[in-house]
């Protein structure tokens, strides 16, 4: 009986890299202990899909949102890159709660809008410059299938840089970011996941294994 | 953990104590954020877990529950967990039980239709995702402070009181006075059909003011259930008996259907005068249509380049948490013009039978469902001159149906007049 509890408890306490106490992410971030037991579950999901080894993997965190693990996409590759803070090309389960409690409806709006201001940074040089808007235009209008011509592409992005760059030096600083993003907080819809409040209901395997003393 | 003043993860303080079944306690708290009020039904795991196969069922059931938003349905709101404890966070209603209405005798036919009118439609709707009730009783339906009804508890058949025992359906007064008799007699039952019988049952309670089945001796009572042994008072109406004849039909095979009983003459008593009224306003927004399509000239929003950005997929997150072809939102390109793109969505709406309404401003549609359908709006985004895209999402009503009605008859229909889907 004693052997029992022993490996059980040690059966337990085996967590892989990068696993954090949920106690500790809930201290931290908007979510309960709870709703961080139950992104442990989505995250062992996503985490095993291709690899085994408790770790998002670029390939698998496209095949999450694509169905698709070779999908080139430049957002989504922006996205994974945000996610891994370490930046040592995988998501832990720490990075990701972290990096998801952004997306939670009860974040306040700058720490998304700071969020999004480095996505679109590609080059991480602390503007979003002219080539850089230029580059995810294309991206995105590549991805519809809507084959528009270079000239207007650049007409698209030359009448956003008239409207964002008020003081004219062609690149876009995190000062007029804020100043579009308060005229214009629809640019924000995608920072935040409605359900994030929900996944208690939509992974409640933590309900009969929760660690959460009484 | 649960005492008055206490709080749970954080998140909810825990007030007074609502009810208490045989197995679970029902407090009020507040949510120490929004301040709402909710409702927190606490249960022991060892209750639950002790009783084989029980585990992957309330998982199960917690999942199905997710899916269910309906006006009629106590909605839940999460589910928490201590090592020892499992807590249902739900929608506070405040009215109180349905049969305190009844304790002072039998309602107006009037007013007992509309609680059954309430009553099947939830239990419809919950049929038509999949998910089945198993103990409808006077416990589970409350009313919210406008009179209307709420049923509790749906989809969450393994936790109910009655089941834990012995694996058999038993109210916790210990008389299956609701209970179907396919129920009493054999596993394997069809959860539906019991659902309709227990209809059945309520309906009678709220014209009588009392039990169709009632026997002092438990042997006598389940035969008389066995054969739908009852009697009329007699002022039910003819109507009435014929709906009950119906649905107290001890053979499940031949027992009415929710869609059946929607359709009775009792049951619609009072709705056609409704859909008249939908009907006449729906012919007072047509001119201002035809006007609006005048308009069409008009030039709509015009996208700035971070605005297209955010339309990426890629960027959209909420694939991670279901699957395309679920998602509330869906969006869709195309090189037509925008006039063309809002006079065919709104042609598909009518043929639909939905209210549809242009927006003054810009490039919207609004389509209503009637009743309960659910609505959708679409909104139409120039990317360049003859290059839009439209995004349609979900506008009031439930989230099940619309995904229906894109999948099934909107995204068909518009098939000519789109590039791609994203």
């Amino acid at each position: 009986m004693l052997a029992f509890v022993k490996r059980f408890s040690l059966k337990r306490t085996k967590h892989p890299r990068g696993y954090e106490d949920p106690q500790v992410l809930a201290s931290e971030t908007p979510f309960t202990v709870n709703e961080i037991e139950a992104l442990h579950n989505l995250f062992k999901k996503l985490s095993t899909s291709i690899i085994n080894d408790g770790l998002i993997h670029k390939e698998e965190f496209l095949l999450a949102l694509f169905r698709n693990s070779s999908m080139q996409n430049l957002f989504a590759d922006r996205v994974f890159y945000m996610f891994d803070r370490k930046r040592n090309g995988v998501i832990e389960f720490g990075e990701f709660v972290r990096s998801l409690s952004i997306f939670h409806p009860h974040t306040p709006e700058h720490e998304k809008s700071s969020f999004m201001f480095k996505l679109y940074d590609l080059d991480g040089t602390g503007f979003i410059q002219r080539h850089e808007l230029k580059k995810m235009v294309g991206a995105l209008l590549s991805e519809t299938d809507l084959g528009l011509s270079e000239e207007c592409i650049e007409a698209i992005v030359e009448q956003t840089m008239v409207e964002v760059d008020t003081n004219k030096d062609g690149k876009i600083d995190e000062e007029e970011w804020k100043e579009l993003v308060a005229k214009n907080p629809s640019i924000l819809k995608n920072m935040t996941l409605p359900y994030l409040k929900e996944v208690t209901l939509a992974f409640p395997s933590f309900v009969l294994d929760s660690e959460v003393d009484d | 953990m649960e005492k008055k003043g206490s709080v749970l993860m954080l998140r909810y303080e825990v007030g007074k104590l609502l009810g208490q079944g045989t197995f679970a306690k029902v407090y009020h708290a507040r949510n120490l954020i929004s301040g709402d009020s909710v409702a927190v039904k606490v249960i022991d795991k060892d209750r639950i877990i002790k009783v084989g196969g029980m585990t992957d069922q309330i998982k199960r059931e917690i999942s199905a529950m997710r899916l269910l938003s309906h006006p009629n349905i106590v909605h839940l709101h999460e589910v928490m967990a201590t090592k020892s404890k499992i807590y249902f966070v739900m929608e506070h209603v405040k009215g109180g039980e349905l049969f305190n209405q009844v304790s002072t005798g039998k309602l107006r036919e009037g007013v007992a239709r509309k609680y059954f009118q309430q009553l099947v439609r939830a239990v419809h709707y919950c049929h038509t995702l999949g998910v089945c009730h198993r103990d409808l009783k006077p416990e589970n339906l409350l009313l919210d402070e406008h009179g209307n009804l709420k049923v509790s508890d749906f989809g969450l058949s393994a936790l109910s009181d009655s089941k834990r025992q012995d694996g058999l359906l038993h109210t916790t007064c210990g008389t299956p006075a609701y209970v179907a008799p396919e129920v009493m007699s054999r596993n394997g039952y069809d959860g539906f059909k019991a659902d309709v019988w227990s209809c059945g049952v309520i309906l009678f309670v709220l014209l009588a003011g009392y039990l169709p089945f009632r026997d002092s001796n438990l042997i006598d009572l389940y035969k008389k259930i066995g054969k739908a042994e009852f009697k009329f008072p007699n002022w039910f109406a003819p109507g009435a008996r014929r709906l009950l004849k119906r649905i107290l039909d001890p053979n499940p095979n031949t027992r009415i259907s929710t869609e059946k009983i929607m359709q009775s003459s009792w049951f619609r008593k009072g709705l056609e005068e409704e859909k008249d009224n939908a009907d006449a306003e729906t012919d007072d927004t047509e001119p201002m249509l035809l006007k609006d399509c005048d308009k069409a000239k008009k030039q709509c929003i015009n996208l700035n380049a971070f605005e297209i950005i955010s339309l990426s997929t890629g960027f959209d997150l909420s694939g991670l948490f279901e699957k395309g072809e679920e998602k509330e939102e869906m969006r869709f390109t195309s090189n037509r013009e925008a006039s063309e793109i809002t006079e065919k969505l709104v042609e598909i709406g009518r043929e639909l039978k939905m209210k549809v309404s242009k927006k003054e401003e810009g490039w919207r549609v609004k389509m209503e469902g009637r009743k309960e359908g659910a609505g959708v709006e679409a909104e139409v985004f120039e990317i360049a001159p003859s290059f839009h895209m439209v995004v349609m999402k979900k506008n009031g009503g439930d989230t099940a149906e619309y995904k229906r009605l894109m999948k099934e008859s909107i995204r068909p229909a518009l098939m000519d007049i789109v590039l791609a889907w994203h």
